[in-house]
């Protein structure tokens, strides 16, 4: 496999500047394929969307190889009774992908998030039964699999069975051994 | 087991003693209402404390359960002992599933009631009352076995184990997640 020095990977918020990275992987219909946004169709839709999204976020970084913006990770946490799990989302740049990037993203990820925010105590992901990627990458970064929600809800017009994926601040982000 | 006078509908529960029947719950119902909502082995495993007044009990019948979009009193012999009711999601991509919510008088209990009120409903939502709906589901406490063994009978199936799942009265729950399918066959 290809060999990305993942040392270089880093997390951090976004910047303005980098809607130019940033639109060349949230316009990307590969990349956007299992995801809830519309693909992006310009930098004006980017820089909006870094704007008025990524940097009021609740917990939001852009994934970085060295300086360059290379897809992201987005925490949601829930409100209420449902203060203790929050939704985990993300996504690489199609250039990107088979490296171990998107895994050493979420391991980073799964490292500070629980310090950041501290009322959540699990992690969760939901991933189309056909995306066996994104499910490996899940593994790989140490989630469990919980099972399998069966009609659980529609993406893009179309009614999807969801594996339900989990993380507790309790378990153990498993040591880079790519 | 004693045979009982067989009705086509309402739907007769063998051991339960009585008619099951569902209906639309009323503020002329508070008082049975009162019954359930005060009991706090009722409650234990809802989000809500034991209602102590009366004044509170009309107030949420009118407030969340009249405008609710499925809400049922659960009638034994035409008397409400129970309700149960199928949430809706207002985000457009998760309109397809619902969740349910039950609870039963304590006195009630081990009598299959619940079991054939949750057969009712669900048949009632996919049949017509709830259009949108291709999937019921239900969150279940992991010590809460009685409710688990209510959906297992009613023909749903058990998907996970969720751990830390939500916070009930202060402490982080484990929940069991159900599902039933408008294309599931009877079980």
């Amino acid at each position: 496999m290809e060999g990305v020095d993942l040392s270089a990977v880093s997390l951090r918020p976004f910047r303005i500047s980098d809607a130019d990275d940033f639109l060349s992987f949230a316009g990307d219909d590969q990349v956007t394929r299992f995801m809830r946004w519309n693909t992006l169709a310009s930098r004006e839709e980017a820089l909006a969307t870094i704007r008025d999204v990524c940097m009021p976020h609740p917990w939001r970084r852009a994934v970085c190889v060295g300086d360059r913006c290379v897809g992201f990770v987005s925490i949601w946490p829930g409100s209420g009774d449902d203060r203790c799990r929050a939704d985990i989302g993300y996504g690489v740049a199609r250039e990107w992908w088979g490296k171990g990037v998107a895994t050493r993203a979420l391991r980073m990820t799964l490292s500070q998030v629980f310090g950041d925010l501290p009322d959540v105590l699990r992690i969760q992901a939901f991933v189309g039964a056909d995306n066996k990627a994104s499910q490996r990458v899940l593994e790989k970064a140490g989630f469990t699999r919980d099972g399998l929600l069966r009609k659980y809800a529609y993406l893009k017009g179309t009614l999807q069975d969801l594996y339900l994926y989990s993380f507790l601040s309790t378990d153990v982000v498993p040591a880079a051994a790519d | 087991m004693e045979v009982h006078d067989r009705q086509i509908a309402p739907a007769q529960g063998g051991s339960s003693g009585g008619v099951i029947s569902l209906r639309p719950l009323q503020l002329s119902d508070v008082d049975d209402f009162m019954v359930w909502a005060t009991d706090p082995d009722v409650a234990r495993f809802c989000r809500w404390e034991p209602y102590t007044s009366r004044d509170d009990a009309l107030a949420y019948i009118a407030g969340t359960v009249l405008p609710h979009p499925y809400h049922r009193a659960i009638c034994l012999d035409g008397r409400p002992v129970g309700v149960v009711a199928m949430e809706r999601n207002e985000v457009a991509s998760n309109a397809c599933r619902g969740e349910l919510g039950y609870v039963l008088g304590s006195g009630y209990w081990g009598r299959g009631i619940m079991t054939e009120a949750v057969r009712l409903a669900v048949a009632e939502v996919f049949g017509g009352a709830r259009p949108e709906l291709e999937r019921v589901e239900a969150v279940v406490d992991v010590e809460n076995k009685a409710s688990q063994k209510v959906l297992e009978k009613a023909g749903f199936r058990r998907e996970g184990v969720m751990k830390k799942y939500f916070v009930l009265k202060g402490k982080t729950r484990d929940a069991v997640m159900f599902s039933r399918l408008a294309t599931d066959d009877d079980s």
